[in-house]
């Protein structure tokens, strides 16, 4: 997709002087993306007026005017649904928005008044936020570029747990019989694709993270085109030499063919088109829903976001660096739905999920890039509350299930670290989901969006 | 690590009211009960209420000479009256009684210098308390922001107070209270101290270059300084006895001499610079322009001691800020007179 030339010029000039940001928000689905991009708009747009922003210096000095939605600069992809989104969440009753099902962007303007007035600096200033939101099943494809079909095959059949397959035990009764040497089937390479989808499909619902290739979850356009008919070959133990060497039409070079058309087709374009130009990062995490579904998803999840990481650029910023190659050179990694659990237990929250995301924090602090780990919930659904409860004072979460009840209720405390394997068979977690809350003001309440917006952006608006 | 505890699901409706203390009956554990060691609950302390310091070095001679000179002095004293009275010697007992009432006074004043030096105490302890505000539990963070409110001399309405009460939310955390009280309380002190230090700097930088006398200089200085620590003091909420002012005025001085030397190297070129070209202008402005910036310098010294939260590198004023006010002041001492002596001519 070429931008036309005054578009990208302008733009441009807007880069140079930095008065430009493009924010990614990354997340695998159910993370909270549509959520925190919705907070944001609606927290960025009342700041100043009704909004709780008191931990963002600018709008608590009263310094930020507000932020207004411009046109996008890409015709060709649909707007970030803000309206629908607040709508649902005005609803009676509320819910939350729906689930993203494709690409969409926004584009923020921020205007401000600087800190400290100088000879050069305007009364009021302004800053371009460049948002944008995409299923998080896409994301998990953003991984398969660095492999060729034979890593990939390997990649995939490293890291099954008992449990994961048996949620593909029909696929992989039938694909474990498949000789890669033999001459390739349509019929059966459909049904067997069929049944690979059917085991990804399941994997998700069964709260499985690390499931490629993402499209087939979510086709979108694609659905029914030979390109999502391929599949990992589980256990392949002859030499690529020798495979790679297979005629054309054998079952190994057809799936080896799909496998690169989808990557150079379908994964490089998103990645291209999307992925390469961040400058800030924000990396939403459901660690509650995690621990809920148990530890071999957990550790999934830990792999996915790890694997997830090594997609992006990191590195610190120049002028040259940010007209032409933009890198991220801040990140903050987030525990959503912190409104899900009691307050004291916010530091577990953050333990836990940087014991989450280790690996890819050690390659980051090498890298020296400043990284922040919070948590926050960008749509607070919950009160906070404190009980009497057998002589004790015990603090509580006043809030609506999904189902409608009304409950009051000390969800439990969430581990500073990933207990051991007795635990899970023991207890387990059951951590409830809520509906938002009704509104009371134009702002959506929130926990530490205000300390996420600093952090991602706070420094280009002093 | 002690296993998470599981989720609970309590009534719906309103809190239940706390219920009548009751007295806990005696009851017997069997030894195989399971047990651990007794935590110390530090979240129902909002602050521990003594510190591992150094022991409190006690001039007990001083105690002795003091309390012992006062009770025999009064007990003399007293004991003389009813003599006196008996042989109407009414000079001797107006005197005694006059002695009695010196020595009372003496002793009221001196354990209001005590008080107050307690108090000074007090203020450091509360400063190393709010310290460590990020380690602590937003529960504890309150209890200590409420400290804060009464150290600085809050009413329950003051405007700050409100908005920072309007701005807590209860899931923050102790550092973000911290973040809080920062800019709700102290940021409106901080520019009011500022501003004592840029004027009452000025002041002294325009005195010196106008007085004529070398000797009423230096006492006018060393009187200025000390109000200027004084009014700083008061303004973050500590009022000064005349033993903690000296303490506090000795514990800046040694600050400037030790801690403020880096920063003087820092700072010393556009000191040179601007001592240069207020030379030029003058040798009495530039002798009160150099005057200036070192009562800048002791003011700025004296607020970083006072102000009860610790300033963030970034927050920290700086002497440069204040360089540039002086060097106004002392340019429109100079301009003022231009007319007058245009006029003589």
């Amino acid at each position: 997709m070429r931008q036309p030339l005054s578009r990208e010029l302008s733009n441009m000039l807007e880069r140079s002087r930095d008065r430009q940001l493009r924010l990614a928000v990354t997340g695998l689905s159910q993370a909270g993306k549509t959520a925190f991009l919705t907070s944001l708009v609606n927290q960025l747009r009342h700041a100043g007026v009704e909004a709780q922003l008191d931990l963002l210096p600018v709008a608590r000095e009263g310094r930020l005017l507000g932020a207004q939605r411009l046109n996008q600069p890409d015709l060709g992809v649909p707007r970030f649904p803000y309206d629908p989104g607040m709508a649902s969440l005005r609803d009676t009753p509320p819910r939350w928005p729906e689930p993203t099902r494709g690409i969409s962007e926004l584009r923020l303007q921020l205007r401000y008044r600087p800190a400290q007035q100088g000879w050069f600096t305007p009364d009021i200033a302004h800053l371009t936020l460049d948002l944008f939101d995409y299923p998080g099943e896409w994301l998990l494809d953003l991984p398969l570029l660095q492999h060729d079909f034979y890593s990939w095959s390997q990649s995939q059949a490293q890291h099954e747990g008992p449990h994961r397959r048996a949620l593909f035990s029909e696929w992989l009764a039938e694909s474990e019989q498949l000789d890669p040497t033999t001459e390739a089937d349509e019929a059966q390479l459909a049904t067997l694709a069929d049944a690979y989808a059917l085991g990804l499909r399941r994997a998700k619902q069964a709260g499985f993270s690390d499931l490629q290739p993402g499209r087939f979850l979510l086709p979108g356009e694609l659905d029914g085109a030979p390109v999502l008919q391929f599949f990992p070959l589980p256990g392949l133990d002859t030499p690529k030499e020798t495979l790679d060497a297979l005629p054309e039409s054998s079952l190994y070079a057809t799936l080896a063919a799909r496998f690169r058309y989808y990557q150079q087709q379908v994964v490089r374009p998103f990645y291209r088109d999307h992925f390469r130009r961040f400058d800030r990062q924000i990396v939403l995490v459901d660690v509650l829903g995690a621990l809920n579904a148990g530890p071999e998803r957990f550790e999934d999840l830990s792999r996915a976001l790890q694997q997830l990481m090594k997609s992006f650029d990191y590195g610190k910023r120049s002028l040259l660096t940010r007209l032409f190659a933009p890198k991220i050179d801040r990140l903050a990694i987030a525990a959503t739905k912190a409104d899900h659990v009691t307050p004291d237990q916010h530091t577990h929250v953050v333990q836990l999920l940087e014991a989450l995301l280790a690996e890819p924090l050690k390659d980051l602090r090498f890298a020296d890039i400043p990284v922040k780990a919070l948590s926050l919930a960008a749509i607070r659904a919950t009160e906070a509350r404190e009980v009497l409860h057998d002589g004790k004072r015990t603090p509580a979460l006043k809030g609506t299930t999904l189902e409608g009840e009304d409950v009051l209720v000390y969800p439990g405390d969430v581990p500073s670290r990933l207990p051991k394997a007795d635990f899970w068979q023991q207890q387990g977690f059951d951590f409830p989901s809520f509906r938002p809350l009704p509104a009371d003001s134009e702002a959506l309440p929130h926990i530490r969006m205000d300390a996420a917006i600093d952090w991602l952006i706070g420094d280009k608006l002093t | 690590m002690s296993n998470p505890q599981p989720r609970r699901d309590f009534q719906t409706e309103a809190p239940p009211e706390p219920t009548q203390e009751t007295l806990r009956q005696h009851e017997r554990f069997a030894a195989t009960e399971s047990h651990q060691p007794l935590a110390t609950q530090a979240e129902l302390k909002a602050l521990p209420e003594e510190t591992l310091g150094a022991p409190r070095k006690r001039r007990w001679g001083l105690m002795f000479a003091l309390a012992g000179g006062a009770t025999l002095g009064t007990v003399e004293l007293a004991t003389g009256i009813p003599d006196a009275l008996s042989q109407s010697q009414w000079m001797a007992m107006a005197w005694q009684l006059f002695g009695i009432s010196l020595i009372g006074l003496g002793g009221v004043s001196l354990l209001k210098e005590l008080g107050r030096l307690r108090r000074l105490k007090r203020h450091d302890q509360l400063r190393a308390n709010l310290a460590e505000l990020p380690q602590r539990s937003s529960k504890q963070a309150q209890a200590m922001a409420v400290q804060l409110k009464q150290q600085l001399a809050l009413s329950n309405d003051d405007p700050h107070w409100l908005a920072f009460q309007r701005a807590c939310q209860p899931h923050h955390s102790g550092e973000e209270i911290q973040t809080l009280l920062r800019y709700h309380l102290l940021a409106p002190r901080d520019r009011e101290a500022q501003r004592l230090i840029t004027r009452m700097s000025g002041e002294t930088a325009i005195m010196v270059a106008v007085s004529p006398l070398t000797l009423v200089d230096m006492a006018l200085v060393a009187w200025r300084s000390l109000a200027m620590v004084d009014r700083l003091s008061r303004l973050y909420g500590l009022e000064l006895g005349y033993a903690s002012r000296l303490r506090l005025f000795r514990h800046v001085l040694h600050n400037m001499a030790f801690a403020g030397a880096s920063e003087l190297a820092t700072d010393a070129s556009m000191d040179m610079l601007s001592l240069d070209l207020a030379g030029r202008l003058s040798a009495r402005a530039g002798q009160g322009l150099a005057t200036g910036l070192l009562s800048a310098r002791l003011g700025l010294r004296a607020q970083r001691l006072c102000r009860p939260v610790v300033f963030t590198p970034e927050e920290q004023p700086k002497l440069a800020d204040l360089r540039q006010d002086l060097w106004r002041q002392i340019k429109r001492l100079d301009k003022e007179p231009a007319p007058a002596a245009r006029n003589s001519d």
